[in-house]
């Protein structure tokens, strides 16, 4: 693959233009009129289409917005699910229990929550099920031993996107292979490359360090207390142990029983916890976790119709093929910049739009190990704003209203994954010849 | 500058209406790919339903025309699918245009033109693609179809899982897999609308002894399984004869063995399930279905001229020759070129197979003066 030299300005334009005034308006309307991010993007989208002489097309904004409704109907029930084992107590419960049992081990505690971070991931293949579920458990405690909001949505955010990725469910993986009619077959060990070792970094820099410190055994003692305020029971965790085991239904037995569906799960779990012993107001509840999960379906629905009309205009042809158009020595910058950037959209969105291109164009490596990683770059989508579906879910687990701080504490594990997606990516043939 | 508008309850009155008249608009345009396209089939063919093949599906939205012309003389039975992927338009518009021209003379031919006929009613989310595409005829005439989605619309089966696990193989593949038509074989009676419906198919190739059946899609111009044949093992010594012939007519055709760890797909679950039968799928590059397309609209669905497949082109990123188009017309030429000659060369593998089917226009008459020259004129 060369570098394409001529005609630049022609490349330029207008889908260039188009691109840089949807952006612009976009930043306009989010930052200096401060409009909600989703009817930014909105305007942002006619904008775009005006320009391009398609009028404002209502088809293709109700369209675009369609191709979330999955993911927003999973996003309100998880929510509500989160809100449920909230109300009974359930988290603090846990919470205390743990750092009863295990705070005497802090490096074996580090470890251990990442992976309990990672599995929901692990299981269905999305960051949201991982941050809103073991998550939102895992968050009180690690603020309890001392971890500041921020570090601990920094550290779920990032053992979310790594479950995301760990075998044996790779949603972005999978979206590569189906785009490039590869099986599913023999990713297990790649992806655990990709992800096992970041895991136990990341446990050991993001965790470690700040629970090891916690030292005031009286304080914390008081504060346990307080958190036990449900004793934990069988019933308290009633809801946990209903969503692991329609999570691992839905898995395992696929095929044998009708499939569920997250929202389901999540809607049947959180109603179960009717059933804890702890009184509580489902209406309200559910009232809340749909009030609160409002603005990121809202900005799914703006970011759907954004691509719908970007791709109707010619932009994201503009993006993908300038993207693959970078120098070869390039490219691997290229892949670690535009698809975590693409990610804004969703990280699924980028394995599909920019994975499958990349992965064509880097067909002299083994496939499966570059769809693999680039499966993991292509993770970094959801940190990236203004989707940000794993980040922005971490920091309101943890009560931070300021997502970017979040996203700064993310900066540098986010660019060890993406540099470690493209070492394996260029020492593919090794690990294919280890793997293999 | 802070913009902000004080909620009230006339606001919210406002917002209401604003809401149902966008869902009225849009609604009236979504419920408008349901109406079907015109069909003319040549003299001969009889019009069947595959329900036939597979009652269950009656009355449903995935129920769609299978045309079987007899000749005059027995002999095999080649069968061709269009439309499996309805974005993929040349796959249909091949089987139109054998559909509509075909008089068979010796064996029988069957044509489903649009065999996921759920997949016609809807488009993708995200894709932006046109609804329809028109093509032209003499005298100001034109024929309309419509230009749908690589999967079953979702009003038919929904949702998808996170995973689709295919049986009977139990490969795990990424849940939407589970509404691509073309990943349902050998089809299911206990699971979704889509693999009923590939279970109604393979009943159709078992019942009615087909000897050589084709589906017909498109594939990006990217992917490195385009302008090509993929055929099972049974079908690879016909179909390299036929590759062989096109080649050497000028019209270049790769040949591509069936994978047979990829589970579902028609190549390989219908010569795996079927005995002697040889299925051949064909793909021609699509740009309007590639994912470095630029603006899309119908003109790049009729001419494939684009601005950033030119300069992927340049880029040494495409596995199809592109000069800056490739039309429909060429994309049909290919695929009723491709069908025509493997039917021509069935005798040649078994005498008492063989099929034959005069009035199918050549490759030039196609890709020189159109499709609309070889559809029936509708008066619109």
């Amino acid at each position: 693959m060369g570098s394409y030299q001529v005609g630049r300005m022609e490349w330029f334009w207008p889908e260039g233009g188009y691109t840089l005034l949807m952006i612009g308006v976009f930043a306009f309307g989010a930052f200096r009129w401060n409009l909600p991010i989703a009817v930014a993007m909105a305007l942002a989208t006619i904008a775009g289409a005006l320009v391009a002489g398609k009028g404002v097309p209502l088809r293709h904004i109700v369209e675009g917005e369609f191709g979330y409704i999955n993911t927003i109907l999973v996003i309100a029930t998880a929510m509500m699910f989160m809100k449920a084992v909230l109300a009974i107590g359930l988290l603090d419960s846990l919470s205390a229990w743990m750092i009863h049992r295990f705070r005497r081990f802090p490096v074996l505690l580090s470890l251990g929550i990442m992976l309990i971070i990672m599995v929901p991931g692990m299981i269905t293949g999305s960051s949201t099920a991982a941050v809103l579920t073991t998550g939102a458990l895992v968050s009180p405690l690690l603020v309890t031993l001392g971890m500041s909001k921020v570090r601990t949505a920094a550290a779920v955010s990032i053992g979310a996107l790594l479950g995301m990725i760990a075998p044996p469910v790779s949603i972005p993986a999978m979206i590569i292979c189906a785009g490039v009619d590869i099986p599913y077959v023999g990713f297990m060990i790649p992806l655990a490359i990709c992800t096992f070792p970041l895991a136990i970094l990341f446990a050991l820099t993001m965790i470690y360090p700040h629970i090891r410190m916690f030292s005031d055994d009286k304080i914390l003692e008081e504060q346990l207390k307080n958190m036990r305020k449900n004793p934990l029971s069988v019933r308290l965790v009633l809801p946990v142990f209903v969503l692991v085991f329609l999570f691992a239904a839905d898995q395992y037995l696929a095929g044998k029983v009708p499939g569920m569906g997250m929202p389901l799960i999540f809607l049947l779990s959180a109603l179960s916890g009717l059933l804890s012993g702890v009184r509580f107001d489902i209406v309200e509840t559910a009232t809340e976790a749909v009030d609160d999960a409002l603005p990121v379906m809202g900005i799914l629905m703006g970011v759907g119709m954004f691509i719908q009309v970007m791709t109707l205009i010619g932009v994201q042809g503009f993006i993908v093929v300038s993207a693959l158009s970078l120098p070869s020595w390039l490219l691997y910058a290229g892949i670690g910049i535009s698809m975590p950037l693409f990610g804004a959209v969703s990280s699924f969105g980028s394995a599909s739009v920019l994975g499958v291109p990349f992965l064509l164009a880097l067909l002299k490596y083994n496939s499966i190990i570059v769809a693999s990683a680039l499966s993991l770059v292509a993770s970094l989508g959801d940190l990236m704003p203004p989707t940000a579906l794993a980040g922005i879910f971490a920091a309101q687990v943890v009560g931070e209203e300021n997502y970017f701080k979040v996203l700064k504490r993310c900066l540098l594990p986010g660019l060890m994954i993406a540099l470690w997606g493209i070492v394996v990516i260029i020492f593919s043939a090794p690990i294919a010849a280890l793997v293999f | 500058m802070e913009l902000r508008i004080k909620g009230t309850k006339t606001t919210a009155f406002i917002l209401c209406v604003l809401c149902t008249l966008v869902c009225w608009y849009s609604a009236a345009q979504f419920l408008s790919m349901r109406k079907p396209d015109l069909l003319m089939p040549a003299q001969g063919f009889q019009k069947h339903m595959l329900s036939e093949w597979e009652p269950r599906l009656e009355g449903t939205n995935m129920d769609t025309p299978v045309y079987i012309q007899d000749g005059t003389e027995s002999g095999g039975t080649v069968y061709v699918q269009g439309g499996i992927h309805a974005n993929e338009p040349a796959g249909f518009m091949a089987a139109i245009v054998l559909l509509e021209n075909a008089r068979v003379r010796k064996g029988r031919l069957i044509i489903a033109p649009f065999i996921n006929n759920s997949a016609r009613t809807h488009n993708s989310p995200q894709d932006a693609a046109p609804q329809s595409f028109k093509i032209e005829q003499e005298g100001g005439n034109y024929r309309e179809f419509k230009f749908g989605s690589r999967a079953t619309n979702p009003i038919d089966q929904w949702p998808d899982p996170d995973i689709y696990i295919h049986r009977p193989s139990g490969q795990k593949l990424d849940g939407s897999s589970r509404s691509n038509m073309n990943r349902s074989f050998p089809g299911d009676v206990d699971d979704g609308i889509t693999q009923l419906a590939g279970k109604a198919v393979m009943e159709l190739l078992k019942k009615e002894k087909v000897n050589l059946a084709f589906d017909l899609h498109e594939a990006s111009p990217e992917y490195p399984v385009v302008n090509a044949m993929v055929a099972h093992e049974s079908a690879m010594e016909l179909a390299a004869m036929v590759c062989m012939t096109l080649e050497s007519e000028g019209i270049p055709m790769r040949l591509e063995p069936s994978p047979v760890n990829l589970r579902g797909l028609s190549h390989r679950e219908w010569g795996d399930s079927i005995q002697g039968l040889m299925p051949i799928l064909m793909e021609s590059g699509n740009p309007s279905q590639g994912r470095l397309r630029g603006r899309t609209d119908e003109a790049l669905v009729l001419t494939g001229r684009d601005k950033a497949y030119e300069k992927a082109s340049k880029m040494g990123l495409l596995f199809i020759p592109y000069d800056g188009y490739q039309s429909i017309a060429l994309r049909t030429a290919r695929h009723v070129t491709g069908v025509r000659v493997a039917a021509e060369m069935l005798g040649d593998i078994s005498l008492n197979d063989a099929v034959i089917f005069e009035g199918i226009p050549s490759y030039t008459d196609i890709k020189d003066n159109g499709i609309g020259k070889w559809l029936g004129t509708s008066g619109l």
